[in-house]
């Protein structure tokens, strides 16, 4: 069980490193225009 | 004067150039120095909201008047140029919380990007800690008693506390900001007691969490805390994320007009120059897929052009050589060159945006008294939360701590202030969509109760040409022959009923299948006009002589007398009188639907016209309609209307909007027919901007589908508030359920709102489908 006193300070440190991730998604625009990139595919050009 | 200082400082002092005005603003052709701005609120949540920006910017000196609609976060500011400049009222403006953006400005668009974008990020913020706090959170609900060591607890409520910091610093703060501006102000606004809520319910987690044998005991709710920001959080992106639908079409006809424009310079080269250096004469090109930038002539090419968010006419219209085309207009399929004949605040694209913000600031009288109860109902809720703290308080600190939390952040007022204007505002902006403009919101409510159409005829029931209703020949003349010599000499002249009797005779013979052009008069003929007679044309015979022809009245030509109420025109040769059209006024094509359509849907309908009895009562007779008067002036009218009214009647006005401004004004409602008005000068409360009347009955039934919508909403937020309340003030309902209930009412409330925003059908009405001429 000792591991966990290791395990949670870790699991906090992964969710800022995912939230770091999230930062650069949102700031990238990748939320944005959701439905235009579905169908791009649909498009020729 | 404040002396500007940061480069946001920077950028508004920008706008202090008269120059740049125009782009935001319209200047008042009463009073020379005061302008009217269109600006965009950034950080708006709730009616409260537009009540403190509009208390801040009226304590500038020199802004007149103020109006902000809470629904679609525009704002409309009266100011005087000689007492103040918008860097000084945008400055006071942001003071209070608010930054305020030129409406037309190119970097509203952008910003609202940003805006959305950082919304995103705060909800994934607390989306994601929410969970993993949710994570830490469960082995407490579970474990039984010495499952868990006390060391191990003490290390998950640390890592609880850790990830809940990012919600409380980051994904809070417009809460947190929107409440320390009220509190700053000594208002109460819709954010204070969610606020409130927040810090009591961090504070009293984080003591639980460091000091476990301090007053509020070793208990933590970070779980409902992340939780009630995240659906609070959820609540507000998804308003967000409609009101910008609901907006759109607001915004689709504002952000319309094309930045920069290709113009043709002095040398006969293309240039692209700001569509602020338009002028009135200048050459543009226009690319397909471009908008037109002014209202104009096209000189060259031919298009296709889409109007529809201008005129509401669905399909591409072509447009060639000589054609208008308005600004704001679509070029659909080739290249043109257009010379411009208006530009900026002349254009008729000018004027429907003017009108449609006019309509978005005009507040409802029930979103009035929406606002005003906001107020008193919010300070209720703060005592009734502080009362239930100090009732539970026996039971434990902690305990009695988030009972009043979960009260402070159950009760919804954003729920009962946009009620009525979300609703009026989609069924405004589906009403745009289809050509329908509405200048002032509460016309909605007034339309629905309306009982009483009343039309005038001429140019709303009628078109404004003739058509041929009978003809009479003298003996021996051949239909044909009549039909080609009226056309020789209708050319000729440029009076209304010439010029219908023309396009008739030239529609006849093209279903006729006989092509080309009528023969001209023979050789060396000569023309006179009698002024309020005819016209004669006559020329030499060549066996000597004259011979000739008249075109004009009954007496004119000779020809015999006949009673008939109808207009006339008649056609005499040197032996005298040949033929005579009998005319009379062609009804519009969708007016025997849309009049008998209203009837069906239980509407009296009426008719009032200047023109003469006999000629209404024809026109009345073929739509059905029992209920005429002819020949009534304005003030007939008026009287007429009045007169209906206080029988109990509420009426709605149609007219041309030309003639009849004071029975427009005087109607409940009143309609004007859009297509060659002055729409700033029209006093009706709706333009169809079509210029035709197929859009009438689906206007009214969706002002009838508005008012239900409104009563559902301010009965929903009435009935909420009333259970939720006492819920939450007994302890029944936790923190995170709280927030949930509070997200869900608002965006309750949006979404049945946004169910006006649908397209309008004509469709149901009209069994023909698409009757609709180009």
């Amino acid at each position: 069980m000792d591991i966990l006193f290791l395990l949670i300070p870790l699991s906090v440190a992964l969710v800022f490193f995912i939230l770091c991730a999230l930062w650069w998604a949102v700031h990238r625009g990748q939320f944005e225009d959701i439905e235009a990139e579905g169908e791009r595919i649909l498009r020729n050009d | 004067m404040t002396v500007p200082r940061t480069v946001q400082d920077e950028h508004l002092r920008l706008l202090d150039d008269p120059q740049e005005w125009p782009q935001f603003s319209q200047a008042d052709p009463a009073q020379d120095d005061c302008w009217t701005s269109s600006v965009v609120f950034e950080g708006m949540h709730c009616a409260a909201c537009a009540i403190s920006i509009e208390d801040a910017l009226r304590q500038v000196p020199g802004v007149k008047s103020v109006q902000v609609s809470a629904a679609s976060h525009r704002g409309r500011v009266v100011w005087s140029a000689q007492q103040t400049k918008p860097s000084l009222w945008m400055q006071a403006s942001a003071a209070a919380g608010y930054k305020a953006v030129p409406a037309n400005d190119a970097h509203a668009h952008e910003r609202r990007r940003q805006v959305a974008r950082r919304m995103v990020w705060r909800v994934a913020v607390a989306g994601l800690c929410m969970m993993q706090v949710m994570m830490y959170a469960t082995p407490a609900y579970v474990a039984e008693a010495g499952d868990i060591t006390p060391d191990m607890l003490q290390l998950l409520r640390w890592a609880s506390w850790v990830l809940s910091l990012p919600v409380v610093l980051f994904s809070c703060t417009p809460f947190f900001s929107a409440a320390w501006h009220d509190l700053r102000g000594l208002r109460v606004g819709m954010d204070l007691p969610v606020a409130l809520g927040m810090v009591s319910t961090f504070v009293v987690s984080s003591l639980g969490t460091f000091e476990p044998t301090g007053p509020f005991g070793a208990e933590v709710y970070f779980d409902s805390l992340t939780m009630f920001v995240f659906f609070l959080l959820m609540g507000r992106w998804m308003e967000l994320r409609m009101r910008e639908k609901t907006a759109g079409a607001l915004e689709a006809v504002l952000n319309r007009l094309p930045d920069s424009v290709r113009r043709r310079t002095a040398e006969g080269a293309w240039e692209r120059v700001s569509i602020r250096r338009l002028a009135v004469g200048d050459v543009l090109e226009v690319l397909p897929g471009e908008a037109f930038a002014g209202d104009g002539t096209l000189l060259a090419g031919q298009t296709q052009v889409d109007e529809a968010l201008l005129t509401g006419e669905s399909r591409p219209l072509t447009r060639q050589v000589g054609d208008a085309v308005i600004a704001g207009s679509h070029n659909l399929s080739g290249r043109v060159e257009l010379r411009v004949e208006q530009v900026g605040a002349a254009t008729r694209y000018a004027q429907i945006v003017a009108l449609m913000e006019s309509a978005a600031v005009h507040k409802p009288a029930m979103a009035e008294l929406a606002d005003r109860m906001a107020k008193p109902f919010l300070l209720a809720v703060l005592l009734a939360s502080v009362g239930a703290a100090v009732a539970w308080w026996p039971q434990g600190a902690g305990h009695a701590v988030m009972v009043a939390v979960a009260v402070l952040v159950v009760t919804c007022p954003c729920a009962l202030s946009l009620a009525t204007p979300a609703a009026m505002l989609a069924a405004a902006g589906a009403l745009a969509r289809s050509g329908v403009l509405v200048r002032h919101l509460p016309a909605l409510q007034r339309l629905a109760e309306v009982d009483t159409v009343v039309f005038d005829k001429t140019g709303t029931l009628t078109q404004d040409s003739f058509s041929v209703a009978c003809l009479h020949l003298r003996e021996g003349l051949r239909e044909d022959e009549a039909w080609q010599l009226a056309e020789r000499m209708a050319a000729h002249s440029l009076h209304p009923v010439s010029r219908a009797m023309s396009a008739q005779a030239r529609q006849r013979r093209q279903a006729l299948g006989q092509a080309g052009d009528v023969d001209s008069l023979p050789a060396g003929w000569v023309l006179t006009e009698y002024p309020g007679q005819g016209l004669q044309a006559h020329w030499p015979e060549p066996a000597g002589g004259q011979c000739g022809l008249r075109w004009g009245s009954a007496a004119f030509c000779d020809a015999p007398a006949r009673v008939s109420e109808r207009l006339q025109v008649s056609l005499a040769d040197a032996q005298g009188w040949l033929a005579t059209f009998e005319l009379h006024e062609t009804l519009r094509p969708e007016a025997v639907q849309v009049v008998s359509a209203l009837s069906q849907q239980g509407l009296q309908v009426q008719v009032l016209s200047g023109d003469a009895e006999p000629a209404v009562a024809e026109v009345a007779a073929s739509l059905n309609i029992d209920q005429f008067r002819g020949g009534c002036s304005p003030q007939d009218k008026l009287q007429a209307i009045q007169a209906l009214q206080q029988a109990g009647h509420k009426v709605a006005m149609v007219g041309d909007g030309l003639n009849d401004g004071p029975v427009l004004a005087g109607a409940d409602v009143s309609f004007a027919l859009g297509q060659a008005l002055a729409l700033t000068q029209s006093r009706a409360d709706m333009v169809l901007m079509s210029g035709r009347l197929d859009w009438l009955v689906p206007t009214w039934q969706r002002s009838r589908q508005t008012m239900r919508v409104v009563r559902q909403n301010l009965a929903w937020s009435v009935v909420y508030n009333a259970a939720c309340v006492p819920l939450a003030l007994l302890g029944y309902l936790p923190a995170w359920a709280a927030g949930l209930g509070m997200a869900l009412s608002s965006l309750l409330v949006v979404l049945n709102a946004l169910r006006l925003s649908a397209g309008l059908s004509s469709a149901a009405f009209f069994t023909t489908g698409d009757n609709r001429g180009s």
